[in-house]
């Protein structure tokens, strides 16, 4: 039962991360073979994935907050502040570029700060009452929304032309390029909530890793059907490459001209569930540290503060900027999180060991 | 000895229906003492002297020969009253400072058995509950005949008693929620309880929950259907209505009476429920996003023939399914309140109103009618009074969101409501829930 919210809530974050920024990095990182640098992409979110989960059956019932606490203040700041970083930056910049694509797509005469101010109210709402709410919530959502994004995602093999898939050999060249690495964000972004989740939700390993192969196609068709669409040189031009593929589809028989809207508004859903996600493990993160403040009041501190803050940044272009400034840390998660969380599992496992002999 | 029967008087002796009468029964001289208004005097002497003359041929022994006609009380007046006002007939008998609280032939002051007067019933079976809560009980009873069913009384307030029942079958329910509903009624045994309000805070739910935590039924049967499924049956005195504990999302698509029909058939008529629940919340927000922020999502014929139908309508899209909408409610309100015998013409204005006039004189567009129309009906499938009120209020914030934010209004607040109805729990058991019992299996 606690396994299906894990799995769905899983899917449905990374879903709302795949669709958007992440096929223009990719497309923007290399000319051909555009399956290599995903999978690449994907072989390391198994891996940190993989790790992060075994290293955490070692503490059943304990958040990693709760981990790196049992291992003196020491660890606890070294490994915290830098997701807690992570996530207030990731929060920034979701709410930052999401109200901005909402902007472009749809809202083109609604101001910024309104849509900011709607996305940021909607995931402090959500956070407040609490992790089981998120994860009930993304049960809902997945029955209402999921449907539709299946429905879209099928539909937006319309205008395949699989020439284009043409030529599938690699060019070695994507690691050098600073758009691969922003594009990892779709990767590291959702794996972290699994660490939280744990004495209010258990799951199985099996199915979570399930769930994350549920995602690969996705993630490849993300990239691939604007390429197969346009063909490389075109799609490079655009900004939300899947997003102008699915405004171009054209279905007679529905009365909606822009099927674009509900895909788009399906995945802001999600986004809403991921930015309340983030936030509560930010909260909760901060609450460790000072424990005087109630969580509750630290979320609507956070989120007045990101309201504010988000308007320090002026324009698409430091949006990208900060995005590149993060891509460090996001690798420094995705690595030294899973990796640590597993090492010190060992050493518990070890020491009970060596206590029963 | 006759300060006992003095000190009744003395308590309660001015209502003019209170009433005592000399009497001899095994030879004593003995006074019944009672209300006249919940005791059928005539009857009840007939029985009592009936009762009398077969038990002394029986054994004339005085002892205990008064314990068959009732519980024997040493002088203690406080139980002596509280009984009178239960409808009890007290025999005090003279010289002794004892009396007998007897059970006595009742006026009859429920109405019989009849069917349900809220809730249709499609090919089941016709009973509904009455206001005595016995009755209640009984109807359960004679359904489920099962050692499992178990019953556990309360009597709340202070001045103004009232009774209320916890049923539920042991093997399947949740010990726990048992325990908790108990703790609750317990710990604030001393509260009137008149509605259902009240009962809602005695047990510990928010005053501002748009959702109880019970679902309610006026069906005996889908109260055995609910209490075989691990819920829990509260009845209080003179409301004829079970509360059904907890209260669960997925009960606003569920009757029990689907299951009188094919399998296929069932399921067709829970997913039309789920697509009502969800043409309320969406149509009329759409209708005010598509028309007033995203008119591009529309094809482009779609689009004009919208426009044209909102020619010359002088106000805002929000401002025309408010007012609508508010009529509408007030329609529904108002035909509730109304005898019978007048109800049709509210119908009748409403639809004329609603149906041409509006129209007509350009105040609001057809299209609205149609999606007024259809959000009403919508609401209406939706199974279970309290679950369709709830929605008929959400569909406001969608209203309002979608007026400012267009379609991602409408998306942020089926956002919103989600997670609303997802933090709902009522002792520990969440709102979205499909059953208990599986549930239980997996703790």
């Amino acid at each position: 039962m606690n396994s299906i919210h894990v799995m769905l809530m899983y899917i449905l974050i990374h879903l709302g991360l795949i669709f958007f920024l992440f096929p223009f990095d990719i497309i923007a990182s290399t000319d051909q073979g555009h399956w290599f640098p995903i999978m690449i992409g994907i072989i390391i979110h198994f891996g940190s994935l993989v790790i992060y989960m075994r290293g955490l059956e070692f503490f059943p019932k304990k958040n990693i907050v709760g981990i790196y606490f049992g291992y003196g203040k020491g660890k606890a700041v070294l490994f915290l502040v830098p997701i807690l970083v992570y996530l207030i930056l990731v929060l920034l910049i979701t709410t930052r570029a999401y109200s901005e694509i909402i902007n472009i797509v749809f809202l083109a005469h609604t101001p910024l700060w309104a849509i900011i101010f709607l996305l940021l109210f909607v995931a402090t709402y959500i956070a407040l009452k609490g992790i089981e709410t998120i994860l009930r919530t993304g049960i809902l959502l997945s029955i209402l929304f999921l449907p539709i994004i299946l429905f879209v995602f099928i539909l937006s093999f319309q205008n395949v032309d699989w020439k284009y898939a043409i030529p599938i050999e690699p060019d070695f060249r994507v690691f050098t390029k600073p758009s691969y690495f922003e594009s990892f964000f779709a990767f590291s972004g959702g794996f972290l909530f699994l660490g939280f989740v744990q004495p209010y939700f258990s799951y199985k390993r099996k199915n979570i890793l399930l769930s994350a192969c549920i995602l690969i196609p996705f993630f490849l068709f993300a990239v691939y059907i604007p390429v197969l669409t346009f063909g490389q040189s075109t799609a490079s031009t655009m900004f939300l490459p899947y997003v102008v593929v699915v405004d171009s589809l054209n279905i007679n028989w529905l009365m909606f001209d822009r099927v674009t809207m509900f895909f788009l508004l399906s995945l802001i859903g999600f986004i809403m569930l991921y930015t309340s996600l983030v936030l509560w493990k930010a909260a909760l993160i901060i609450s460790s540290f000072v424990p005087k403040i109630k969580v509750n009041y630290l979320m609507i501190l956070l989120s007045v503060a990101v309201f504010f803050f988000s308007f320090l940044i002026p324009n698409w272009k430091e949006v990208e900027k900060f995005f590149w400034w993060t891509s460090f840390l996001r690798l420094y998660i995705l690595i030294t999180i899973p990796l640590s969380i597993y090492l010190l599992g060992i050493r518990v496992k070890r020491k009970s060991n060596n206590d029963t002999y | 000895m006759e300060s006992f029967l003095n000190g009744i008087k003395e308590k309660i002796g001015d209502n003019d229906d209170f009433f005592t009468q000399l009497d001899f029964l095994f030879h004593k001289e003995v006074s019944l003492v009672g209300l006249s208004t919940m005791i059928d005097l005539s009857k009840t002497k007939e029985a009592l002297y009936q009762n009398v003359r077969r038990i002394s041929f029986q054994e004339p022994n005085s002892e205990t020969i008064w314990c068959i006609l009732g519980e024997v009380v040493n002088g203690e007046m406080k139980k002596a009253i509280k009984a009178i006002f239960e409808g009890k007939l007290i025999i005090y008998i003279q010289n002794t400072n004892q009396y007998i609280i007897h059970d006595p032939v009742p006026k009859t002051l429920n109405r019989s058995i009849e069917p349900p007067m809220n809730e249709n019933v499609v090919q089941g079976p016709l009973n509904s509950f009455i206001e005595d809560i016995d009755t209640n009980i009984g109807l359960l009873r004679k359904q489920i005949d099962s050692e499992q069913l178990f019953v556990r009384s309360f009597t709340t307030g202070t001045k103004y008693h009232k009774k209320i029942s916890l049923l539920f079958i042991n093997e399947i329910v949740d010990k726990d929620l048992v325990d908790r509903i108990t703790e609750q009624i317990e710990k604030h045994k001393d509260r009137d309880i008149s509605d259902l309000q009240g009962l809602s805070s005695m047990l510990k739910s928010s005053k501002w929950d748009t959702v109880f935590k019970f679902n309610t039924t006026e069906l005996p049967n889908h109260a055995i259907q609910y209490l075989k499924r691990g819920r829990v049956v509260l009845f209080v005195d003179n409301l004829p209505i079970a509360l059904i504990f907890p209260n669960l999302l997925w009960d606003m698509f569920v009757v029990e009476n689907d299951r009188n029909f094919p399998y296929p058939i069932m399921t067709a008529i829970r997913c039309i429920r789920v697509i009502g629940i969800l043409v309320t919340l969406i149509s009329p927000g759409l209708y005010v996003a598509l028309v007033a922020v995203n008119p591009e999502v529309l094809q482009i014929e779609l689009a004009l023939s919208v426009a044209q139908s909102r020619e010359g309508v002088p106000y805002p899209a929000i401002v025309e399914v408010i007012i609508m909408l508010v009529i509408l409610e007030l329609i529904l309100e108002a035909s509730i309140r109304l005898p019978k015998s007048i109800g049709p013409t509210i119908t009748m204005v409403g639809g004329i109103i609603l149906g041409q006039a509006v129209v007509e004189a350009k105040l609001v567009s057809n299209l609205l009618i149609i999606i007024l129309a259809a959000t009403t009906i919508a609401n209406s499938t939706i199974a279970g009074a309290q679950g369709s009120i709830s929605v008929r209020v959400f569909k406001y914030l969608n209203v309002l969101l979608s007026a400012i934010y267009g379609v991602l209004g409408l998306a942020t607040g089926i956002v919103l409501i989600s997670a609303y109805v997802a933090s709902l729990n009522t002792f520990g058991n969440s709102y979205l829930h499909i059953r208990l019992e599986r549930n239980e299996q997996s703790r």
